[in-house]
This record gives structure tokens, sequence and C-alpha cells, in this order.
């Protein structure tokens, strides 16, 4: 199959960036997407042609979230369920233009080329994404009983890779499947309940800081998911909202 | 500057109050649109004028028409704050347009709200403005007012005439207690003469005179079309907004919305409708 791809392509942070047209051919329609990308990079290299074209990636199965890329207008490309790595070229028409872009968002600025910034994810999981005593191994499985359906929404949530695509195809940029998927999973266990009221307000309070939208329930984020996790997650982040709002002033620690 | 920091709290707090304010325009607007039917009622304005002097006149409603009018302005400030905030969250936008699959209301509640807000500016100045003293439009009076009232000085010949002419067109109800149907020009007259006597305005009447004009109608059946695309997607977004999705209960709460939706849009439409077809 051949494609012709134009790639957004930007030297660092503050440079201008510009999209640059390429031409891969001979691919194989097996070949997964990130695949494809790492033969135009050969061909980029051999050929002195350009840099590589920078962009993220890790486990290229599916778990570890850094692969995002926005192709033909979605984040992970015209599937479903599925992250960018686990987008094969088959899915595509031979001949077909492919539009690649970086996420956007004020809060995941470009390192290079493909590469964003999603180290804000981080630092809101570190604002109260935790449970703060050391639960020890896994436990037996009865030895804390969990309903199991409490056990599968948490699981569902839990499910959540941290990969941005919600912020990427959030027409606000907001975090809050993210955010709620991660509020949801510990406020379900009886090990994240001490502390659920805390962290909400710490995780919303950073999600807030560091330049996410507010959710207008566009549910584009649930669209996009690769996990497939739902907008009542975010309905349950609401809640607990709501639930810290008239629990009373806990004074997190500086 | 970090406008965030004008408004110091959370964003979904700020959406909650949104849809606090909106979900209290809903059951206004449920309200408003079941008293609107006394408009169909072919009795003169009997039944419509009666409410609306309660309306006009009830001290708790006063108070609630203030509570009501803040709401609409905290509601469309606050939505449109967010609005503006969250186009900042992308300050470089995509060069694709977007090909995820959603919903369209949410996108278009900016516009549809809008919208909603240019027509209820019309609406406005058709109906609450006269109450207002804003505009001019179509009063009535209680009979016992020109009775109790002491004129100030000799009744005016003008003010005689204009008086008989309404009792002799038949502008008094049935039941002789209230004259309807006077003109900006009588009221004037008249208020001068019995500056004591309470005018009120005639909705029904002008009602009834504004949906006999078929552009008016279809201004205002437009308008019932900008307020169900809003509230559309407003009823099924304010129960997210408050928390209440539910992985059973979301089915029931999107049908409760779409029967809400119709039942209100039709009810408010049936009435310039019925209005102009002689019902
Ligand atoms: C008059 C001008 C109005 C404007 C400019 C306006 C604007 C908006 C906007 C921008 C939203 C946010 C939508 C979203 O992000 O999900 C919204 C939500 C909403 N509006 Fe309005 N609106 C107006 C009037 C009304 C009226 C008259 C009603 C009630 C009948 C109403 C009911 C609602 C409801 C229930 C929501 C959903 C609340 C939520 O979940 O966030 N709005 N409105
Ligand atoms: S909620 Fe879904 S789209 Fe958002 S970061 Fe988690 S896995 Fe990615
Ligand atoms: S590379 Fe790990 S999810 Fe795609």
């Amino acid at each position: 199959m051949n494609f012709t791809l134009h790639i957004w392509r930007q030297e660092n942070a503050k440079a201008k960036g510009h999209f640059e047209t390429y031409k891969v051919s001979d691919i194989s329609p097996e070949c997964s997407f990130l695949e494809m990308l790492d033969i135009l990079n050969e061909q980029l290299i051999n050929d002195h042609i350009a840099h590589p074209v920078c962009f993220d990636n890790d486990c290229r199965e599916g778990i570890c979230g850094m692969c995002g890329l926005y192709i033909n207008g979605r984040p992970h490309g015209n599937d479903d369920g599925i992250t960018t790595c686990q987008l094969h070229m088959r899915k595509f028409h031979d001949g077909d233009e492919i539009w690649i872009e970086p996420w956007r968002a004020k809060a995941f600025p470009i390192i290079r080329d493909l590469v964003v910034d999603r180290s804000a994810f981080d630092k809101i999981i570190q604002s109260g994404g935790y449970v703060s005593v050391t639960t020890g191994g896994v436990p037996d499985a009865n030895a804390i009983p969990v309903p199991k359906r409490f056990a599968d929404m948490a699981m569902d949530a839990a499910e959540c890779i941290g990969c941005g695509a919600c912020v990427a195809a959030c027409k606000n940029a907001s975090a809050m499947l993210f955010v709620g998927a991660k509020v949801a999973h510990l406020a379900m266990l009886p090990q994240g309940q001490v502390e659920a009221n805390e962290r909400v307000k710490k995780m919303v309070c950073k999600m807030d800081e560091l330049g996410f939208g507010s959710c207008t329930n566009t549910y584009a984020c649930e669209a996009e998911c690769p996990k497939q996790i739902k907008r009542q997650n975010i309905a349950r982040l609401n809640r607990e909202w709501i639930k810290q709002l008239f629990a009373g002033n806990h004074k997190p620690e500086e | 500057m970090d406008t965030n920091k004008l408004i110091k709290i959370s964003s979904i707090t700020k959406k909650l109050l949104v849809a606090l304010f909106g979900a209290f325009l809903l059951v206004f607007l449920l309200f408003h649109m079941c008293a609107n039917l006394f408009i169909l009622a072919k009795d003169g304005g009997e039944a419509y004028g009666a409410f609306t002097h309660f309306m006009g006149t009830n001290v708790i409603v006063k108070v609630l028409e203030v509570v009501l009018l803040g709401t609409f302005l905290l509601h469309i400030c606050l939505s449109v704050y967010l609005w503006w905030q969250n186009r900042k969250n992308r300050p470089v936008r995509y060069h694709q347009t977007s090909r995820t699959k959603t919903a369209k209301g949410s996108k278009l509640a900016i516009i549809s709200g809008s919208l909603l807000l240019v027509c209820l500016i019309f609406h406005f100045y058709d109906f609450y403005f006269v109450k207002l003293n804003f505009v001019e439009g179509t009063y009535m009076v209680k009979t016992e007012e020109f009775m109790n009232s002491e004129p100030d000085q000799e009744i005016s010949e003008e003010a005689r005439v204009a008086f008989m002419n309404l009792i002799n067109d038949g502008k008094t109800s049935k039941d002789m207690q209230w004259i309807r149907q006077i003109s900006a020009e009588d009221k004037a007259v008249l208020q001068e003469a019995f500056p004591k006597a309470e005018f009120e305005p005639d909705f029904y009447a002008m009602a009834r005179q504004k949906f006999s004009i078929w552009h008016i109608v279809l201004g205002y059946l437009v308008f019932f079309l900008v307020v169900g695309l809003h509230i559309r997607h407003g009823f099924e977004s304010a129960f997210q907004t408050f928390g209440l999705n539910h992985y059973k209960y979301s089915r029931l709460v999107e049908i409760l919305g779409i029967i809400y939706c119709w039942v209100v849009c039709l009810g408010f439409a049936i009435v310039p409708i019925g209005v102009f077809f002689g019902l």
C-alpha cells in the first residue's frame, strides 16, 4: 500500500511548527501504524532527507498509553477502543492521504514533532491519586469483601492508561474523563474511601490549575477512549465533588 | 492575567451552578407553558387575566420574579464565562476538523443559548417590557378603581368620552369587574383623570392580537424551536452535571428529557398556532 503523509514537524516547544509531506510505498496491510512510521523514519535517515519524525511509544500493545497521535481528525485514528499502536494500515485505503498531528492542549505542550509533554497527568495523580498508607501486597480475594458490582466498576475505571486521548478529543481540552476514572476507581474500593473527599478536592483543583478545561458533557472523550472508560465516571466525579463540598473543611496539608 | 483566578471556585462548582440555574429555568419553563394554555380559552381573558393579575400583584411572585431574572443572568454569565475559558485551553487548534462521533447538542449549546437570548429580548419587548412600562401595550383595569378613585380634578371631556367608549364597546368583563383592551392612548387619558387607578397590562389581549399576525407567529415558532434545541441537551446534561448518571437509569433520563422537550415545545407552540387559526 502507498500513502501520502502530512506530518506535523516542530523543532522544540518554542519553535513554529508546520506540516511536512512524505510518501511511503509498499507498506504491508498488516503493518501497524507505528511500524509504518518506523519505515518512514528509516527512509528519512538512510536517504539523509531529514531528522526522523519524533513520536512517543513504548509497549506497542495498547497498555502503556504513550503513543497518542491525532490521525485524520481522531485521536488514535479512525477506529474505536484502540491506541495508536493498535491501529493497522489495513484500516486505510491504498493511496490515502493521512494527516498526523500531536495532541493539542494548553496543558500538553509539544516537546518535538508529535511528542507532547503529558506530565500534567502525573501531577494530577501526585496531587491525590494514591492511598497514603501501605496497603501491602495483593490481599487474598476474600480478605476485604468488595461487592462484585463495585469491584467491576472500579476495575473498569482502573483500566485508564493515561494516554490523554480524552483531552485531545475534547473541545475544551478537559481531563474530566481521566480524573473521573482515577477518582472513581479509588472511591469504589474500601482502601480508597478514607481519603476520598480530600482526594477529589486536590485532584480537581490541580486539574483546573494545570489548564485543563471543564466538562460540557460532549462525551467526545468517551467516544475516543481506547479503554472505553464511560461517562458515568465523570458523573461519579461530580458526585464525589458535591459530597466533598458538603463534607466539611478538610485542610489539605501543604 | 489568569482570569481563572478571578472566580476562585472550581470548574465543577461553576458547572454545577450553571446546571442548578438551568434546572430552575426548566421548572419555570414548564410552569410558563401551562399558564400560557389559558390564552387559548375563549373567555375574553377571564382566566388568564386573573392569573396575570395575581402574578402582577402577589408579593411572593414579585420576589420570585427577581430571583428568576437573577437566575437567567447568572446562568448566562457563568455558562458564557466557562465557554470562553474553555476556548483558551487549546491555544493551537487542530488542522483537521474533528471526526469524533458526538451528539451535537453540547457543542451547539452556546449557539442555541445565544439565539435563545436574542429571541428572549424580542419576547421581553413584546410582553414583559410593557409590565415594566418600557414600551406601550394594551391595558386592563379593575372597574371598581374608577368607582372608588376620587378624581383630583374635573374629569376632562376627553377622559369621559374614552371611558364611555370602553363601556359601550363591550370592553368590560362579564361580571363587570374588569375593563379590558384599553389602548395606550386611552390609558394615558384615563390615567390623568384617575391618577389612583392601577392599570395592568392586558396580556391576554396583547397575545391574541400579536398572534393574529403571521410573521409574529412564525417568529415565536422559531423561538420555541431554539428553546427545544437548548433544553434537549440541557435536560440530560443537568442530570450528568449533578452526578445523576447511572449505568441503568441514564436511558430513563434520556427518555424523560425527550418527553419534557416535546411537551414544553408543543405546549408553547399550540398557543400562537391556535390563536392564529381561531381556535
Ligand atoms: C438565555 C440565554 C441562555 C444562554 C446563553 C444559555 C447558555 C448555556 C450554555 C452555554 C450551557 C452550557 C452547555 C454545556 O456546556 O453543556 C447551558 C446549559 C444549560 N442551559 Fe442554558 N442558556 C440560556 C438559557 C437557558 C434557558 C432559558 C434554559 C432553561 C429552560 C436553560 C437551560 C440549561 C440547562 C438545563 C443547561 C445544562 C446545565 C449543565 O448541565 O451544564 N438555558 N446553557
Ligand atoms: S480516560 Fe481513556 S482516553 Fe483518557 S487518559 Fe484514560 S485511557 Fe486515555
Ligand atoms: S505504545 Fe503503549 S499503548 Fe501504544
